[in-house]
């Protein structure tokens, strides 16, 4: 017994030691670099997290594989002044923890230039108060939630969002629902966190003013629980609903189409931009959705006349893996990558962490894109998109504006003011989908 | 052979001792292997807590993860709302997840085998989705937990991480100091005996409910600790940083330490520390797959982990030394 | 009232899946003492197998037979090359139940990782093979249709075989004898090796039933990241202990008390309470019994 403690205690210290050894071999990072974290004279280092597995990631997980696609026809083309880009991908199945680890290590030790296109308001909020990017100086950009809390400049100061915020959102369906069904019971499914609590502002009486008969409010990955789906039918179903909102993520749309077709309820669908392309992650879903409305800031990708939606295309087939499908999804990823070199070619010829920020404070509202509303960033604005135009799924599940492709793009912001007919004329592409 | 006694004072050294490895360690590393080593540190005590409930006392626990968030949550509710140092935030995340244990054990004591790890496992899903239903728990991002930054008198250069990193390893010492004595103690004793004969224990005395209750009680005020911890190093306590995942990787971590020795817990700890970090450098060097590179962690863990069940069953210390004195 | 009903419906359904996964759980529990976490990973794996069947013939009756072969195979290998070997050296006695618990977790996190590697981000599907329409009833779509009557059919028809097996052949009373006292189960003449390996089998056989049934009633689709298989798993283990662990009709009973009393909750009460429910009513039943609904007394120091 007595030497049992003894060898433990040994063996203890012994593996401490060849812990501190193995530790300490490993390089310190070199105390002043002379370049900035993440870039070096060839290459620049951008990261992202986001769910690429599990219930929420249906969809979202085709991002990083368009953006990829981009950078590497950037790359082929001479990358940034001559520094090719790579993106490294972290996995966080939508879990906040995950992503706070995910992003501690894109930080530490994957020693990224900047953290592009996260997605999650849940995720990135949990990231900002805990990674504290903020107060490091990390840029956390074009980050894909439509949260309105992070367009908070103080509050973000390295932060900036790209999609429309969900108030804006929420706005807007109020505005179209009490035009087109101004009788109807309108139902609402939203996510049961600050991504459903910005839309429920958006909706309420000052903003877009819809009443609704039936809320159902959903936890993150609930959706994917046996029987949780058809209970929100059920509930819809009993309170009569002939409108019905979902303001969800991919999967919770699409598990609420699925249960309401073996329900049969067949209201007037109304589905979200975050979660409404489902047609391309399962086919299954096209017939039900036929005539459903949606919205989108970007073209529809089926435009067979939108110069950036056929260049995207191009680069995706090219670049991106085999099979990888041109949907609304990859638009934006490929659309979001677009904007990022521009960003860094803007920084400078030595980007750092600053000049990054100072480059799209400066010229980030003028960036060329796909977008056919106008990005709003400026000294004292982080938010990406401010509106959307409203369209209808064709028969291929696919949202087109109408059938000549001609589109009523609406702006608002996330306050009280009120939703208008936008003005704005996008950039046209640079030659060869190459910004100089 | 040796006959001279280990006393507390060769123990202390031996404390001593690895506190200043941490000390040297935490001078030279760099901010990313800081963040590490109190991740270390957090595994330290979990894995601790596992395995003086499961290795000395007998009862199975699927659910350490449910006990770290209790520990995490107080902790960080009592920052929130009584504005208490860190240090009482701590104190009170043992003191509270004991009493839940407590309430907990006196259930569990009643149950055995599977009955006790189908609870346990239930509790380890259940628990922390609660946290979506009251707003005191801030959902699904969570609420912070901020330790704070290190005092100004240490300099420019000592790191929030370097600061986590001494805090944790302080506190892990401190909850290992007290577990060793403890398991030596009068009731380290009767749960040995418990666990190796129920019957045996109850003639000579020993209130088996008790004792069990007991020890349910103290491993969860340990885990409470960890929770506590790891809240720090995240910052942030949010129900997803609870996952089944969590309670298996603790469980693995006590079988990779050997479940039956405390001192083997620095192996399991770091093991999970390391592993992952491992496993996507081979990944990347091997192919740029990512695929790969999410799917091989897990590989090698669990492939390790079977391993270790078939040839060092009570854990990689119990081996060599029954090597050893062969 | 009608709510209720489809409410009813609803947890019937899932309830019957659940049942399905604690049986496996029980009867791996029942031949070898061991609690069986690779289940929730046998039943992926062989759900991935019928959907690769169904994408080949077409048929949904060639896939679901072939997947239950799959998963008796599965399940047959890892007792045969994994769980004996891992008792035989433990000894007979076998009191640790620790040990096997965490071996079945890291076999678990194998077969996902394989899964995983073969499939990456691509997914299986397995569409209803019957219509997933609800029945109208007084001009009302109720939460019935052919294809849950199929799922309770399934499911009733292999309860009803498993019974009829365990009556007729005493293959029940010989793997009960085969855990509890194997050296004089030798003795009495019972292939104990053979035995605790059909045992297995069948588990396996009936895992892979609940994976492609919960598949179908799902979202038609699997990932080797399913979070919908994970709850599998802890439903199904959660209802073999309240069913007793012991007890095929116990895991019944356990699976449908669970998927009724979660489709009530999930209806009135809210979503983010379903998991927490599941304990409180496995704690619940276990203050009130200790040994499960239907559970041998003293079996539990067994």
């Amino acid at each position: 017994m007595i030497r049992t403690t003894r060898r433990k205690f040994l063996v203890a210290s012994a593996v401490m030691a060849a812990t501190a050894l193995s530790l300490s071999v490993m390089p310190a990072q070199a105390l002043s670099p002379r370049s900035e974290v993440g870039v070096t004279s060839t290459a620049i280092k951008l990261g992202i997290t986001l769910p690429m597995t599990g219930s929420a990631s249906y969809g979202y997980n085709q991002l990083p594989g368009a953006m990829k696609a981009y950078f590497d026809y950037v790359n082929a083309n001479g990358g940034v002044n001559g520094r090719k880009i790579s993106l490294v991908v972290k996995n966080d199945a939508y879990l906040p923890k995950q992503a706070i680890q995910n992003t501690q290590d894109l930080i530490g030790k994957d020693k990224v230039l900047a953290v592009i296109g996260a997605l999650g308001t849940a995720n990135n909020k949990a990231v900002a108060s805990a990674v504290n990017l903020g107060r490091r100086g990390i840029p956390s950009l074009f980050i894909n939630t439509g949260f309105s809390g992070f367009n908070d400049r103080k509050a973000y100061p390295t932060s900036s969002t790209i999609l429309p915020s969900y108030i804006m959102e929420a706005k807007m369906i109020g505005k179209y629902v009490n035009e087109t069904y101004p009788t109807k019971k309108t139902c609402l499914l939203y996510q049961d966190d600050d991504f459903g609590d910005d839309a429920l502002v958006g909706f309420d009486k000052t903003h877009g003013n819809l009443d609704f008969a039936v809320k159902v409010a959903y936890p993150s990955l609930s959706q994917g629980v046996a029987g949780v789906p058809d209970s929100w039918i059920t509930k819809f179903k009993a309170g009569g609903c002939e409108v019905q909102v979902v303001f969800g993520v991919a999967s919770a749309t699409l598990y609420t189409i699925l249960a309401a077709a073996k329900a049969q309820y067949a209201p007037k669908w109304i589905l979200g931009s975050v979660g409404a392309d489902i047609g391309s992650i399962n086919p299954a879903t096209v017939p039900y959705i036929i005539g459903a409305t949606s919205m989108s800031f970007m073209p529809s990708v089926v435009d067979p006349k939108d110069e950036y939606v056929a260049k995207f295309k191009e680069i995706n087939t090219t670049y991106n893996s085999a099979g990888a499908k041109f949907n609304s999804w990859a638009l934006i990823g490929m659309n979001t990558a677009f904007v990022a070199v521009q960003a860094l070619k803007a920084a400078g010829k030595n980007p750092t962490r600053k000049s990054l920020l100072a480059a799209i404070d400066a010229n980030g509202s003028k960036f060329a894109n796909a977008g056919l509303v106008p990005l709003n960033y400026s000294k004292t604005s982080n938010v990406g998109f401010n509106g959307y135009w409203f369209g209808t799924f064709n028969k291929t599940g696919d949202l087109v504006p109408n059938d000549t492709f001609t589109y009523t793009p609406y702006t608002t912001d996330s306050g009280t003011g009120p939703v208008v007919k936008t003005t704005y004329t996008r950039p046209a592409m640079p030659a060869k989908g190459l910004p100089n | 052979m040796h006959n001279r006694q280990i006393t507390n004072r060769h123990r202390f050294i031996g404390f001593a001792l690895i506190a200043l490895v941490v000390y040297i360690l935490s001078n030279i590393v760099d901010e990313w292997r800081s963040y590490q080593g109190a991740t270390v540190a957090v595994y330290v005590v979990a894995i601790a807590s596992v395995i003086l409930l499961t290795g000395y006392s007998g009862q199975i626990s699927l659910g350490h993860g449910a006990l770290l968030a209790v520990g995490a949550y107080s902790a960080a509710l009592t920052q929130i709302y009584l504005h208490a140092p860190v240090w009482i935030c701590f104190v009170i995340a043992v003191l509270t997840t004991a009493l839940f244990g407590a309430i907990l054990g006196t259930a569990a004591a009643r149950l055995s085998g599977p009955y006790l790890a189908g609870t346990t496992l239930a509790l380890a899903v259940g628990l922390p989705s609660i946290a979506n239903q009251f707003s005191i728990f801030g959902g699904e991002q969570g609420i912070s937990f901020d330790a704070g930054w290190p005092p100004l008198s240490f300099g420019e250069n000592f790191t929030q991480y370097k600061w986590f990193f001494w805090i944790g390893s302080l506190a892990a010492l401190i909850a290992m100091w007290w577990v060793q004595n403890i398991l030596r103690s009068r009731y380290g004793r009767s749960w040995r005996a418990v666990k190796s004969n129920e019957v045996a224990a109850e003639l000579a005395g020993i209130n088996i409910g008790r004792s069990k209750v007991l020890a349910f009680t103290i491993s969860s005020g340990i885990a409470g600790l960890a929770g506590a911890l790891l809240a720090m190093t995240m910052n942030n306590v949010s129900p997803s940083a609870f996952p089944l995942a969590l309670s298996f990787s603790i469980a693995t971590g006590a079988i990779l330490s050997g479940v039956n020795t405390l001192g083997g817990v620095m192996i399991g700890s770091v093991a999970l520390v390391a592993i992952p970090e491992i496993a996507s450098s081979i990944a990347d060097r091997w192919s740029g797959s990512e695929n790969l590179a999410t799917l091989l962690p897990e590989f090698i863990v669990s492939a390790l982990l079977i391993l270790t069940v078939f040839l060092a069953p009570k854990g990689p210390i119990e081996k060599l030394r029954s090597r050893h004195s062969k | 009232m009608f709510q209720f009903i489809n409410t009813l419906l609803i947890g019937v359904t899932a309830g019957s899946i659940y049942s399905l996964m604690a049986i496996a759980i029980v009867l791996v529990w029942r031949s070898t003492r061991v609690v069986n976490f690779a289940a929730g990973g046998l039943a992926l794996a062989s759900s991935f197998v019928g959907a690769a069947i169904l994408e080949k013939s077409g048929s949904f009756w060639i896939a679901l037979p072939v997947a239950m072969l799959a998963g008796a195979v599965f399940s047959a290998f890892i007792e045969y090359f994994f769980l004996r070997p891992l008792l035989n050296r433990s000894g007979e006695k076998n009191q640790e139940i620790f040990l096997p618990i965490i071996a079945t977790l890291g076999l678990l996190g194998i077969i996902k990782a394989v899964l995983n590697f073969i499939y990456g981000d691509r997914i299986g599907v397995i569409p209803p093979p019957l219509s997933d329409k609800g029945f109208i009833v007084s001009g009302e779509s109720i939460a019935l249709s052919p294809l849950r009557i199929l799922i309770l059919g399934i499911v009733l028809l292999l309860m009803i075989v498993l019974t009829i097996v365990f009556q007729r052949t005493n293959l029940g009373l010989s793997l009960r004898a085969a855990s509890f006292a194997p050296e004089i189960s030798r003795l009495a003449g019972i292939r104990v090796d053979l035995i605790r390996t059909a045992g297995w089998a069948i588990s396996g056989a009936a895992g892979a039933t609940a994976g492609i049934l919960q598949t179908t009633n799902g979202s038609g689709s699997i990932a080797p990241e399913s979070f919908e298989f994970s709850l599998l798993l802890v439903f199904g283990f959660v209802a073999a202990v309240i069913g007793g662990i012991e007890s095929l009709v116990g895991a019944v009973l356990g699976g449908l008390t669970l998927g009724i009393i979660l489709a009530i909750i999930l209806m009135y009460v809210g979503g983010s309470l379903v998991f927490f429910a599941a304990f409180l009513i496995l704690i619940l039943v276990l203050l009130v019994r200790p040994q499960g609904i239907i559970g041998v007394k003293g079996g539990r120091r067994a």
